[in-house]
C-alpha cells in the first residue's frame, strides 16, 4: 500500500484538528498502549539548541529513574521529543504533532515564556497537563488550568533580586537591562515592582534590547551615564549575555551585578568567562542548596559530564512530578492528573521544595548564588513573601 | 563627545564585518548575476573550521587560519560545482533558491557534525583592547578594520591592475563576449566562488571572538550585509564597503540616541528609504548599465 504525500498530510492535519477540536473524544484512547507516553517540545535546533540538549538529558534521567522504580501504573514511561526550533511557530507545530498522538498523557513545554504564550491556546484546546519552565508570571495567571510551572516565576525573582541588592549589598540606585520578549519584559517589570517595596531606591535606567543583538555598546554606555550603583538583568539568550558581559567589563563598568537565572547557566559561564566573575545570580537550581539538588547534580554529571543547571533540572522535576501525579491519581485522566499535581506538597525536587498553589506554580523562592571565578557558589535561599 | 567617539568606533567595527560579508555578495553577484544567500553560512563555516584547527587540534593561530582558508577555498569550489554550475543556464530564480537550500544544508551539516554548543574562539591578541583617552578600542574590531582596508586595497589592485582580475571583470560584465575573447568563463566563475568563500570565511573567523561561534552567526550578519550591498549599490565593491560601514555606524548611533530595541530597525529603515528614493544605491548598479 502506498500513501501519497497529500493523503499523509491530510491524515496528519485531520488528526491534529480532531485532537484540538474534540479533546474529550480522543481522550478515551489514553494509556491503552504498552507504555505511558510523555511528549516534550525541546529546541533541538535554533539558538537554544545547546540548552535543549541539556533539557533532554534532564528529562531522560527522570524517565530512567521512574522506569527503574517500576514505571507509571505498572508500565514503562516513554519520552517523545519534537523539535521546537527555538521559535514560536516551531513550538506550535511541535505541540500540534505531539497532540495528534492521542496516547500521550502529558507534555513538557518550553523554558521560554514567549514560546509558552504561543502554544497556550492549543494547550487549552487539547486539555491535558503541560509542564512549563517559562517564568513570566502571567502564564499561570491567565485562566489556563493545564499549565504547571516547575521554576519560580519572575515575580519571585524580581523581589529576591531587589531584596538581595538593597538589603545585603546595600545598593539603591539601579540600572535594569532586559530583553524585550515576554520573559525579559515581565522580568524587568517584576524587578521594578520588587524595588518599589524598598524605600529610597531609584531606577536610574530601564533598558530593553532585542534578542540576538551583536553589539551592546549603546546599552553599556547608557548604564555608565546613568550613574547606577548596581545592575540587574534579565537576558533570554546566553550568547547575548556573553557579548554584553564582555563589553560591560571592556568599557569599565564594575558595579555589582545581579542577573536572572541565565547568568549562571553553563553556556553563559563558558561564553562570558572572566567577564562574569564576581557577579550574583538568582538561580532556581543550585547544586549545594539541598540533598535532592546534590543527588540530581551527581546523576547529571555522571551522564552529561558537565555541571548541571536549570535547563536540565526543571525537566527532571517536571517528569518526576508528572509521573508521581499519574501514579497518585491511579489513572491518566487529565482532570485527575491535574488535581494530583495541585495536591503535591513538600516534594523535594532538584530545583527546590514543590508546594503547588491553585495557579499551578510549584516553587515560590530563589537561591542566590555567586560566580566565584567560574564556580557557581550557593549563598542562600530566599523564599518570596510576595 | 566621548560617547559619540566610542559609538563611532564601535559602529565602524561592526560595519566592517558587514562590509566583509557584503564584499562576498557583490563579487558573486558581479560574476553570476545571482545573490548567494549562503554567503553568511560561509562565515559560519569558516569560524567553525578555525575552532577545529585552533581549539580542537591546538594548531598555532597562523597555521589554523591558513588551513581554514584552504578548506573554505575547497568549499567555494564544491559550492560552485554542486549549486551554481548545474543551474548556470537557468534563470536567476532557481539559482537563488539553490543557494538558500545550500545555506540550510550548511547550517544543519555543521549542527550535525559539531553539535549545537556555541564555541569560544579567543582573539588574536593578548591585549583585549586599547584605552585611548575616553575611547576603548577593542583589538579585534581594530583588526577587522585593518583587514577590511587591506582587502579593499587588494581588490582594487587585483581587479584593476592584474590580467586575471580584468578577465574576472570581463566575465562578470558579459559572459558571451568574454567567452568569444577566449576567457575561460567557467574557470573565472569557479575562481569567484572560491574567493568569495574565502572572504566569507575571513569575516567569520575575525568576528568569532566578538560574537562567539554559533550556527546562527552567519545568518545574523548576512542579513545586514545584504542590506549594506543594496544601500551601497548592488554589484559595486566600494558601495558594499561604504554601505557596510554606514550601516554599522547608523544602527549604533540609532540605538544609543533613539532606541536600543529598534536597533535592527534603523538598518532596515535606511534600506527601505534607499529602495524608495534611490533603488540603485549610493554608487549605482552596474547590472543596469549592462542592459
Amino acid at each position: 500500500m502506498t500513501i501519497s504525500r497529500r493523503k499523509f498530510s491530510g491524515s496528519l492535519s485531520g488528526a491534529v484538528t480532531a485532537s484540538l477540536a474534540f479533546p474529550g473524544l480522543v481522550g478515551k484512547t489514553w494509556a491503552q498502549g504498552a507504555t505511558i507516553k510523555i511528549g516534550m517540545c525541546a529546541p533541538v535546533t535554533g539558538p537554544a539548541a545547546e540548552s535543549g540538549r541539556y533539557a533532554q538529558i534532564g528529562a531522560k534521567l527522570a524517565i530512567d529513574a521512574v522506569n527503574k522504580a517500576g514505571g507509571v501504573l505498572g508500565k514503562q514511561v516513554e519520552l517523545i521529543v519534537e523539535d521546537d526550533q527555538t521559535t514560536n511557530p516551531g513550538i506550535v507545530l511541535a505541540f500540534s504533532k505531539l497532540a495528534s498522538q492521542t496516547d500521550i498523557v502529558g507534555f513538557l513545554g518550553s523554558i521560554r515564556s514567549t514560546q509558552v504564550h504561543a502554544m497556550a491556546p492549543d494547550v487549552m484546546k487539547i486539555g491535558k497537563p503541560v509542564m512549563i519552565g517559562g517564568t513570566d508570571p502571567a502564564l499561570t495567571h491567565m485562566g489556563n488550568q493545564w499549565l504547571f510551572r516547575f521554576r519560580p516565576n519572575d515575580s519571585y525573582s524580581g523581589s529576591v533580586i531587589a531584596e538581595y541588592g538593597v538589603k545585603t549589598l546595600g545598593k539603591k540606585k539601579w540600572a535594569i537591562v532586559h530583553s524585550t520578549d515576554a520573559f525579559g519584559t515581565a522580568g524587568g517589570k517584576a524587578l521594578t515592582a520588587g524595588l518599589a517595596k524598598h524605600e529610597g531606591t531609584t531606577i536610574a535606567l530601564d533598558q530593553g534590547y532585542a534578542n540576538q543583538s551583536q553589539d551592546f555598546t549603546p546599552v553599556v554606555l547608557a548604564i555608565k551615564q546613568s550613574g547606577a550603583d548596581i545592575l540587574g538583568s534579565y537576558f533570554t539568550f546566553e550568547n547575548d549575555l556573553g557579548v554584553f558581559a564582555r563589553q560591560l567589563r571592556q568599557l569599565g563598568v564594575t558595579i555589582p551585578y545581579i542577573g536572572s537565572p541565565s547568568i549562571v547557566n553553563i553556556t553563559a559561564l563558558k561564553l562570558a568567562g572572566p567577564a562574569l566573575y564576581g557577579t550574583y545570580g538568582v538561580a532556581d537550581y543550585a547544586e549545594d542548596s539541598s540533598p535532592a539538588s546534590k543527588a540530581f547534580g551527581k546523576a547529571y554529571r555522571d551522564v552529561a559530564k558537565i555541571a548541571p543547571d536549570n535547563q536540565s533540572s526543571w525537566t527532571y522535576d517536571a517528569i518526576t512530578v508528572l509521573c508521581m501525579a499519574i501514579n497518585k491519581a491511579g489513572k491518566t485522566d487529565p482532570t485527575a492528573v491535574r488535581e494530583a499535581i495541585l495536591s503535591i506538597r513538600k516534594h523535594a525536587g532538584a530545583e527546590g521544595e514543590y508546594n503547588f498553589d491553585a495557579n499551578g506554580d510549584g516553587l515560590h523562592g530563589y537561591n542566590i548564588v555567586k560566580n566565584d571565578k567560574g564556580n557557581v557558589v550557593f549563598d542562600k535561599h530566599v523564599e518570596s513573601t510576595s | 563627545m566621548d560617547l559619540a567617539l566610542q559609538l563611532f568606533f564601535t559602529g565602524l567595527g561592526i560595519g566592517a564585518v558587514y562590509a566583509l560579508v557584503a564584499l562576498g555578495f557583490v563579487l558573486i553577484f558581479r560574476a553570476t548575476n545571482v545573490v548567494n544567500f549562503a554567503q553568511g553560512e560561509f562565515s559560519m563555516v569558516g569560524a567553525y573550521l578555525m575552532v577545529v584547527f585552533a581549539v580542537d587540534l591546538k594548531w598555532p593561530y597562523g597555521w589554523a587560519f591558513l588551513a581554514a582558508l584552504a578548506c573554505m577555498a575547497l568549499l567555494g569550489a564544491v559550492f560552485n560545482l554542486g549549486v551554481y554550475y548545474p543551474l548556470r543556464n537557468r534563470t536567476f530564480l532557481p539559482v537563488i533558491i539553490a543557494t538558500i537550500g545550500a545555506s540550510i544544508f550548511l547550517s544543519n551539516a555543521v549542527l550535525a557534525l559539531y553539535g549545537p554548543q556555541p564555541q569560544v574562539l579567543q582573539g588574536w591578541f593578548e591585549t583585549p583592547g586599547l584605552q585611548i583617552g575616553p575611547v576603548y578600542l577593542d583589538s579585534q574590531y581594530l583588526l577587522i578594520m585593518v583587514v577590511t582596508l587591506a582587502l579593499v586595497a587588494f581588490n582594487f589592485w587585483f581587479f584593476e591592475r592584474t590580467m586575471l582580475g580584468k578577465k574576472l571583470q570581463a566575465t562578470s560584465q558579459d559572459k558571451e563576449m568574454a567567452s568569444l575573447l577566449g576567457i575561460p568563463v567557467s574557470a573565472m566563475i569557479m575562481l569567484t566562488f572560491v574567493y568569495s568563500a574565502m572572504l566569507g570565511g575571513v569575516a567569520g573567523i575575525l568576528v568569532a571572538p566578538i560574537l562567539f561561534v554559533s550556527i546562527q552567526m552567519g545568518s545574523t550578519i548576512a542579513l545586514k550585509a545584504f542590506a549594506a550591498t543594496i544601500i551601497g549599490g548592488f554589484g559595486d565593491v566600494k558601495g558594499a564597503i561604504i554601505g557596510g560601514l554606514a550601516l554599522g555606524v547608523i544602527e549604533t548611533f540609532g540605538a544609543a540616541y533613539i532606541s536600543v530595541p529598534y536597533k535592527d530597525g534603523f538598518a532596515f529603515l535606511v534600506l527601505v528609504a534607499f529602495l524608495i528614493f534611490r533603488p540603485q544605491g549610493i554608487f549605482g548598479e552596474r547590472v543596469a548599465e549592462k542592459a
